[in-house]
């Protein structure tokens, strides 16, 4: 690539198909690129990583990639909270934006071969691992046990409906929800996500097993406590952190933490490099 | 060593020679200490200064502006998106050895690891970079250097187009080395002599004689890389660098190793036309790592101090650029109103650690 013809910030149009409102403040944004070639290159991204978003006028944000590799569409999750967001809400389908990317490490999926998986979110923290789930049950044979614990604030603040109720019903893997308070019908936990651990039937292997965590601070702490009790290990649990980033390349400085760019040495890290990098937990 | 001589009443022939291809920025003396680098004109040119004080402003801004557009967006139905390239020769003549590492770190950083930026790169590659070695203790060195210190000076050892050196002697006679085959070009010109032994001899001895002239001496980097590294420097400490920062930023602004930079879409004066612009950023600033919905990761100022410091002496990535990110140009003790510019910060840190902890801990790795 010529330094000359295209920076390593230029990022290509984009297509806006389809906008699904996911929960209160949260959609979904299914999009192509207009130019098939950087489909193509684009689609090499693994389960973990990011892109740079670019809407006009409002700036350029980093977005996960809830997408797994082995699905055929491509869609962002978002929240509406900064400007940029704000702007991203009102696209609709036919809008143009930009993307560049993918971004960033991902997680290493290969090496978890062979063992179990716990995937653990909370509230939107789903956003960034449902990549891993649907990979993962995309090479079903290549992993042990996997269990998914997701939980929300209320039924109607669950994420990704559609997908829930298939895992739900597969019966290749488990899939526990719980609210923090119930409404009328609910039939799943009702509690913070720590309490699915302790529900009777649950089985969670301490060896071979790899745990993803991601959800606000406050669960992420309990949760990281609760796991520590159960007997898992620091380099078996694994999270992605996000940061304000302006480049992603690992230039504008602003995700740096530690020793580590957020961009390019993340956003995955396990929970043993997250502690020596400081200023997170 | 490819040594030449030059005689200080034909320096400004280097000056007209660059003139004909180039854009040159040279320093010229402002106001009482005040100094600055502008582009040199024809009613101008007799007026730049040989000896100076190195400007505030740093020469950092011809490689990495203050404000880069990096791309042209017209939003839209259609949109399109332009790369912008800004390819033009420019020579900074009287660089200092100091601006002259700085850049180099800057290459380092921008050049190298995973990803290359390309437009830092087309400015990089049009600089030609004629640097001027601090000679006279008087007039090109002030109480806040300490190159010396930092290994990067007074006189840079590479990463010049030309190098220009007074000899200080009756004769009026400056030393040029070359740096790279287009400075060496420069030697074929009339007004450029074969230098004797005796001038190198005597290049030596006035780079060891203005060496003395530097009073802070005390920046005793190598302590401080090893407390922030090994993790010694107590909470404490910061809290009293931080109690002592009014976050302003001068520091990052001034510093000719920062390197980081905020992005913003500008609206121009075309319909729906952006420009797409990089400007500095400092770590001192509170939002540098605010994120979308208010949350700040880093809010207090004492761990944005522990940040920048960290990031220009950590041993990690000191390795990763092959250099410490400070030059030892003294500009940050100039322009700080709290005095924690860096030789203050190496002063207190290891006052405290040293003090606190005892002797370094060699057992551990």
């Amino acid at each position: 690539m010529s330094c000359k013809n295209e920076s390593i910030y230029q990022p290509s149009i984009t297509i806006c198909d389809e906008v699904r409102d996911e929960i209160q403040d949260v959609k979904t944004f299914f999009w192509h690129f207009e130019d098939p070639t950087k489909e193509k290159a684009f689609r090499t991204f693994m389960p973990g990583q990011f892109a740079m978003v670019s809407l006009f006028g409002a700036g350029e944000i980093a977005i996960s990639l809830p997408p797994s590799p082995t699905e055929d569409k491509l869609f962002f999750t978002t929240r509406r909270v900064g400007s940029a967001t704000t702007v991203m809400h009102k696209l609709k389908p036919g809008d143009r934006f930009a993307v560049r990317g993918p971004y960033g490490n991902g997680f290493p999926m290969k090496q978890y071969e062979g063992r179990n998986l716990i995937i653990v979110a909370g509230g939107i923290g789903l956003i960034p691992l449902r990549s891993i789930i649907l990979y993962a049950l995309h090479n079903r044979s290549k992993y042990g046990k996997i269990q998914v614990f997701y939980g929300a604030r209320t039924s109607k603040d669950l994420l990704y409906t559609e997908n829930l109720k298939q895992w739900q019903a597969d019966k290749g893997f488990e899939c526990y929800l719980t609210v923090d308070k119930a409404e009328d019908g609910w039939k799943n936990n009702v509690g913070v996500v720590g309490s699915l651990f302790k529900m009777p039937g649950v089985d969670m292997p301490v060896d071979n097993t790899t745990v993803f965590v991601c959800g606000p601070p406050i669960m992420f702490r309990f949760v990281l406590a609760d796991l520590q009790k159960m007997g898992f290990e620091d380099q078996n649990m694994v999270s992605t952190l996000e940061r304000y980033m302006k480049c992603g390349v690992g230039k504008c400085g602003h995700c740096c933490i530690g020793v580590a760019y957020v961009c390019t040495d993340g956003p995955v890290f396990t929970l043993e490099q997250i502690r020596k990098l400081g200023e997170v937990i | 060593m490819r040594g030449r001589l030059i005689h200080k009443s034909d320096l400004l022939k280097i000056v007209d020679v660059l003139r004909a291809d180039h854009r040159v920025m040279a320093p010229f003396n402002g106001r009482g200490r005040d100094s600055f680098f502008d582009e040199v004109t024809d009613t101008n040119k007799n007026d730049i200064a040989i000896h100076v004080l190195n400007p505030y402003y740093p020469p950092k801004r011809f490689v990495f502006p203050h404000m880069q557009k990096l791309l042209k967006i017209t939003a839209g139905d259609k949109p399109a998106i332009q790369t912008i390239v800004h390819d033009e020769k420019l020579a900074v003549f009287g660089m200092r050895s100091c601006d002259v590492e700085g850049i180099f770190h800057l290459d380092r950083f921008y050049l190298g690891n995973a990803f290359r930026d390309g437009h830092y790169e087309t400015l990089r590659k049009n600089l030609f970079i004629v640097n001027m070695v601090c000679s006279d203790a008087e007039r090109d060195v002030d109480e806040d250097c300490f190159c010396v210190c930092a290994d990067a000076g007074t006189a840079a050892k590479g990463h010049f187009d030309l190098q220009l050196m007074d000899l200080h002697d009756e004769s009026g006679e400056f030393l040029a080395v070359a740096g790279t085959p287009a400075g060496e070009a420069f030697f074929k010109l009339p007004f450029f002599r074969k230098a004797e032994a005796a001038h190198v001899a005597r290049r030596r001895a006035v780079l060891t004689e203005v060496r003395k002239h530097f009073k802070t001496a005390t920046s005793w980097y190598s302590a401080l890389t090893n407390f922030i590294t090994r993790g010694k420097v107590s909470d404490e400490t910061w809290k009293k660098v931080g109690d002592r920062c009014l976050e302003c930023g001068g520091c990052s602004y001034v510093c000719p190793a920062c390197t980081c930079f905020t992005v913003t879409d500008r609206p121009t004066a075309e319909k729906d036309g952006f420009d797409r612009v990089r400007v500095w950023d400092a770590c001192a600033l509170s939002g540098f790592t605010r994120m979308a919905g208010g949350h700040n990761p880093r809010k207090s100022v004492h761990d944005r101090r522990n940040r920048r410091f960290f990031r220009k002496l950590g041993h990690y990535f000191i390795q990763r650029e092959f250099s410490m990110a400070c030059v030892g140009c003294g500009r940050c003790v100039r322009v700080c109103h709290g005095d924690v510019g860096m030789p203050s910060v190496v002063e207190i840190v290891r006052r405290e650690t040293a003090g606190s902890a005892g002797a370094i801990d060699r057992e551990k790795p």
